[in-house]
């Protein structure tokens, strides 16, 4: 049986290579496992004990057969500890702790999807396009980068041969739309019927300022936002309570821990 | 011929509190315990050392609260946490289903507070202990402004001793210049067993921004950066005190807790580690186990506070 509760794993490194400034690394593991799209796995593998904390990174794909599992990430050298990952090999061990939080909820029908990955971001949105396409949704992808060259290879893009599937944009205007991510979707948002919009969806992962923006523009239009946030995080799986962001709680602000309650969430939550 | 033991025992006595094996999990890294159902059957451990309560849900800091350092991280949380009756209506029961052996860690932002914490889980029947957290670094009233003092460490135990007839253990503060002095003053004023260290006061800032990296600008350094700190605190308090002295600071292997349970220790606590792998205290308590088979050690008794100077 594939297993969904978070399991602590030791797995090796099947391969890690760079695309870009993106690293694809598929390792094995002990099991199969079933995930959520937008849900994560915590991950080291260098000797020792510093940098000490593992790093979180969504989980890209999953697969493997009975007894024997596969896990995929794809992740951007951001620090130190994403520096010694990317430096590992095939064979290599990794301890990997997954599945981790909660997802997107995929599960409204007759919505139209409009997925919104902004730099590494893509990294967590493109599982949720490969279950939209899965259930035959109707769906589009956003994908902004500073460059031409930070964006994800074209292959990666789920359904990228569809026609009006994927949107480029570059703050450089080297690729695709010239602007920012969020300027594009306005855009695109401008040009559609209300009837239209009020089947909106729209799933995003990126910088916070993205975020924020996105929320800005189509929450008082209505549309629902599932925002996945990022932070620092010591354990990944809800006992540090290191991550937390700023909720809305009744009149008051709260904190919700990124890790458990996210990295998900409503983005009508959010103290932005 | 002497027979190795197949199997050490592993029983460690904290005053009172027998616990099954010396493992437990460090207050503010292992939530509420239940957190850890998923990876393995919690009554394993010798105890569970819950998240600190307070009498009222506490919403904590704001972020960011956790940084990494150098072979560790500095943290400075705020004691988030959804206060005593909660935990009694809806923690307690689940800890008590799981077969789990737990301890509570509480702690007020006045003496009073500290009492009524106290007296609400007098009563719980399945609560092994209370553990004082006298030092807590990140809220100005979270423990540290009554144990930072002889005068105010002793008041507050003894005030917290009057209000339950649970074992009390007292949690110290490394951020002191004389620890024996300190664990003497617990044990005076009617403490069980004291424990320690609680984090080192640090700070990271960034110079570039010219930031301080925590909003709270300092927190609490632990992790394996703080190991040999901890260990000569504890040392220092098994020598200064006749009550149990439980070691806790930097342990990520069983090496490191037989190095604690060596110097004196009655018994450990797991913390920062359960960030790294969650089975790190299952995985220390086999360690500890298959040491003592090896060393052909029978009871765990038999090794502890045996250090050759």
């Amino acid at each position: 049986m594939p297993f969904r509760r978070p399991r602590f794993v030791h797995g090796r490194i099947l391969h890690n290579s760079g695309h870009g400034i993106f690293y694809r690394m598929e390792v094995s593991i002990p099991d199969r496992i079933e995930f959520v799209p937008g849900q994560f796995a915590m991950v080291s593998g260098w000797p020792g004990n510093d940098p000490l904390l593992p790093r979180p990174l969504a989980i890209f794909r999953a697969g493997g057969a009975r007894g024997k599992g596969n896990v995929e990430f794809v992740y951007k050298v951001v620090g130190r500890g994403t520096a010694l990952l990317s430096g590992l090999h095939e064979g290599d061990p990794l301890r990997i702790t997954l599945p981790l939080g909660h997802g997107f909820d995929l599960g409204a029908e007759d919505r139209v999807w409009w997925l919104v990955g902004g730099g590494v971001g893509f990294s967590t949105v493109f599982p949720a396009a490969v279950a939209l396409e899965a259930q035959r949704a109707d769906l589009e992808v956003f994908l902004g980068a500073r460059t031409r060259d930070q964006l994800p290879p074209k292959e990666w893009i789920p359904g990228s041969g569809v026609p009006g599937r994927a949107h480029l944009c570059t703050d450089d205007g080297t690729a695709g739309f010239y602007g920012r991510v969020t300027d594009a979707v306005r855009e695109r948002m401008d040009g559609r019927k209300a009837s239209e919009r009020a089947r909106l969806t729209i799933l995003a992962c990126g910088p916070r300022e993205m975020l924020k923006g996105i929320a800005e523009l189509a929450l008082p239009l209505g549309i629902p936002v599932q925002a996945s946030l990022e932070n620092h995080m010591a354990c990944g799986f809800g006992v540090c309570w290191g991550c937390v962001t700023a909720v809305r709680d009744g009149e008051k602000t709260g904190y919700r821990r990124v890790c458990k309650e996210g990295p998900v969430f409503d983005a009508r939550e959010i103290v932005w | 011929m002497v027979i190795p033991a197949v199997t050490p025992d592993l029983t460690a006595r904290v005053g009172s509190v027998v616990l099954k094996n010396p493992v437990m999990s460090a207050s503010g890294t292992f939530g509420y315990g239940l957190e850890f159902s998923p990876f393995y059957d919690i009554s394993r451990l010798g105890a569970v050392i819950v998240k600190g309560l307070s009498l009222l849900p506490t919403p904590g800091n704001a972020p960011q609260r956790i940084v990494e350092t150098p072979a560790g991280m500095l943290n400075a949380i705020g004691l988030q946490n959804i206060g005593v009756e909660r935990f009694v209506s809806d923690v307690v029961p689940r800890l008590a289903d799981a077969g789990a052996t737990y301890v509570a860690n509480i702690y007020g932002r006045t003496i009073e507070e500290y009492e009524e914490v106290a007296r609400r889980l007098d009563g719980v029947a399945s609560l092994a202990a209370i553990e004082l957290n006298a030092s807590c670094p990140n809220v100005k009233e979270g423990g540290i402004a009554f144990g930072s003092t002889p005068g105010g460490l002793s008041t507050l135990t003894r005030r917290v001793r009057a209000a339950t007839g649970k074992p009390l253990w007292v949690k110290l503060s490394p951020n002191v210049t004389d620890i024996g002095a300190m664990a003497r003053t617990a044990e005076e004023a009617g403490a069980d067993a004291v424990t320690l260290i609680n984090t080192l006061v640090g700070m990271a800032v960034d110079c570039r921004t010219r930031r301080p990296l925590l909003s709270n600008v300092t927190g609490g350094l632990s992790g394996p950066a703080v190991k040999p700190v901890a260990l000569r605190m504890v040392w220092e308090a098994c020598k200064a005190v006749k009550i149990p002295v439980v070691g806790i600071g930097g342990i990520q292997s069983a090496e490191d807790a037989l190095e604690f349970l060596l110097v004196g220790a009655a018994a450990v606590q797991v913390g920062t580690a359960n960030f790294r792998n969650p089975n790190a205290c299952v995985e220390i308590l086999d360690g500890i186990a298959g040491f003592l088979v090896r060393e052909r050690v029978a009871r765990l008794e038999e090794y502890r506070g045996t250090l050759r100077l």
